[in-house]
């Protein structure tokens, strides 16, 4: 393996070792649209014009 | 131009103290007299901008005034697609992204009055927060030459700071609006994941992508921002909720308001002015009566490298036929942080989307149930040498890249709004600058803390001498 190889190996591992730590207790009905609703569920105060 | 803001000159049109081509062609004698130092513009379009302030004012003559941007000369970010100019998106290609319909923001400022003035240098592929280019010239720091003018917005800050336009479009992917704005002194809003439509507008990562105004004040972005934002079928993360009065909302009160200075990551060795500088901004806040405390957050590494799976995957998708036929017309460290997306599987991939869920539930939950907004600094320093930036390897620059836009990236994480507003200079003359954090579509109140601080402060108003 070249250096550019060798580095870009090292980022894949580190960034997938973090994902495995945190992923470790994640529930099993956690979807990726659950970021979506966490934003819309939790609106500040506003005032519609609509 | 350094003198006028969006609703000043907005105004003096209106009243015809000053005509919108006058307003255009001080604009375009500024970039021919300094932009050949600046290089904030790719592409500037004097004819196409000329006529259409001819126009306008032909149609103030006849009594039609379009609104509240009627005249004002804007500029865009080059990975806005506007109808007759390219779209290189900082690349060596002149047409990289073509797209068949008019970026939807661009669209909305044109119908609101707005003048076309060009299209704004950026890092290569929105990818990087120094603002140097190969291809199209280094943006340099108006405030300080041979310094940097962040990125990836590195022409919208430096145009908006230098009076080449009286306010620009960025994009923000990890901090690119804020970066660049608290490097070169100016107003910049990343508003929340969904609040502003990017339809026509280069993806670099579909989840983390934001577009957003830079102004000099705050009360500009809020007119800005009250104009594109709001559902766009055309872009279908684009949410349908009700867009406020933002500029109306401006003028409320702040006192009792909660902001939360985080005691934990968001100063940690941060540069001894900044730190400064930040925290007599919260001073000058609870000086109006805002109630501010040190508060814990969670911490946001984790958030971090989940955002860089999201990120690095979807930008290596998206610009995978680039990267694979021309990979030597790409910087190195541009190259180098693309090339990472190809090797993350698609197990990670997909926790991360999973995590950042959780994470943003949890954060907004838990941070928001104790404060109204947080208040950070935007950047660990003021804007570095671009020789400094620039030097060594590729892992050295990436590495580098990563360290300074450390304070923002959390925030496209979580899809939060958040504000770079002035704060001061350091010794030498850097701008300096905090960020304001609010919830989810709440960028009244990150707006309204903003403006109530631009209202007791006089930074906005300094200009840098050209």
């Amino acid at each position: 393996m070249n250096a550019p190889e060798n580095r870009v190996s090292a980022d894949v591992a580190g960034l997938a070792a973090a994902i495995e730590r945190t992923a470790a207790d994640l529930a099993i009905g956690e979807e990726p649209a659950g970021f979506v609703l966490a934003l819309e569920g939790d609106a500040g105060p506003a005032e519609p014009r609509d | 131009m350094t003198e006028w803001t969006v609703q000043t000159l907005a105004r003096a049109i209106a009243a015809r103290k000053i005509s919108p081509v006058e307003a255009t062609r001080e604009c375009l004698d500024r970039i021919e007299r300094l932009d050949g130092r600046i290089h904030a513009f790719i592409t500037v379009d004097a004819e196409g901008a000329l006529a259409t302030a001819r126009a306008l004012e032909a149609e103030l003559a006849a009594g039609r005034n379009r609104g509240p941007l009627h005249g004002v000369p804007l500029a865009y970010k080059d990975l806005c697609h506007v109808p007759g100019l390219p779209t290189s998106c900082g690349t060596k290609t002149r047409e990289y992204f073509v797209s068949p319909i008019e970026c939807t923001a661009v669209a909305r400022l044109r119908e609101a009055g707005a003048v076309t003035m060009g299209k704004l240098n950026m890092t290569e592929l929105a990818l990087g927060p120094f603002g140097d280019n190969a291809h199209h010239g280094d943006v340099q720091n108006p405030w300080k030459p041979g310094h940097c003018a962040g990125g990836s917005s590195s022409g919208s800050a430096a145009a908006v700071a230098a009076g080449l336009a009286l306010a620009a479009l960025g994009s923000d992917t990890g901090g690119s609006i804020r970066l660049p704005a608290a490097c070169c002194g100016v107003v910049g809003l990343k508003p929340t994941y969904g609040r502003v439509s990017r339809a026509g507008v280069m993806p670099l990562s579909w989840s983390m992508d934001h577009l957003g105004p830079l102004t000099r004040t705050v009360a500009d972005t809020a007119l800005l921002l009250e104009i594109v934002a709001g559902h766009d079928p055309r872009d279908a993360t684009s949410s349908r909720r009700s867009v406020p009065y933002y500029q109306r909302l401006l003028e409320g009160p702040v006192a009792g308001l909660r902001v939360g200075v985080p005691e934990n990551y968001y100063f940690d060795g941060i540069d001894l002015e900044m730190d400064a500088a930040v925290r007599a901004a919260t001073d000058v806040l609870g000086g109006l009566g805002v109630l501010v405390a040190p508060v814990r957050v969670p911490d946001p590494r984790g958030l971090t490298d989940i955002g860089n799976v999201i990120s690095r995957s979807e930008a290596a998708a998206v610009h995978a036929r680039l990267v694979r036929e021309r990979p030597h017309e790409l910087q190195p460290a541009v190259r180098a942080r693309l090339e990472v997306g190809f090797h993350i599987s698609a197990h990670d991939y997909l926790q991360a989307l999973r995590l950042r869920s959780r994470l943003a539930r949890e954060f907004i939950t838990e941070v928001f149930a104790e404060v109204d907004a947080l208040v950070v600094p935007v950047i660990p320093e003021p804007a570095p040498a671009l020789e400094a930036v620039k030097s060594g390897s590729a892992d050295d620059v990436v590495g580098r890249m990563g360290r300074f836009s450390r304070l923002t990236r959390p925030f496209n994480g979580l899809g939060i709004p958040a504000l770079t507003v002035p704060c001061g200079f350091s010794s030498d003359g850097r701008p300096l600058a905090l960020q304001i954090v609010g919830r989810p579509f709440d960028e009244a109140t990150t707006l309204r803390l903003g403006h109530a601080y631009q209202r007791t402060t006089a930074w906005h108003l300094e200009g840098p001498r050209l």
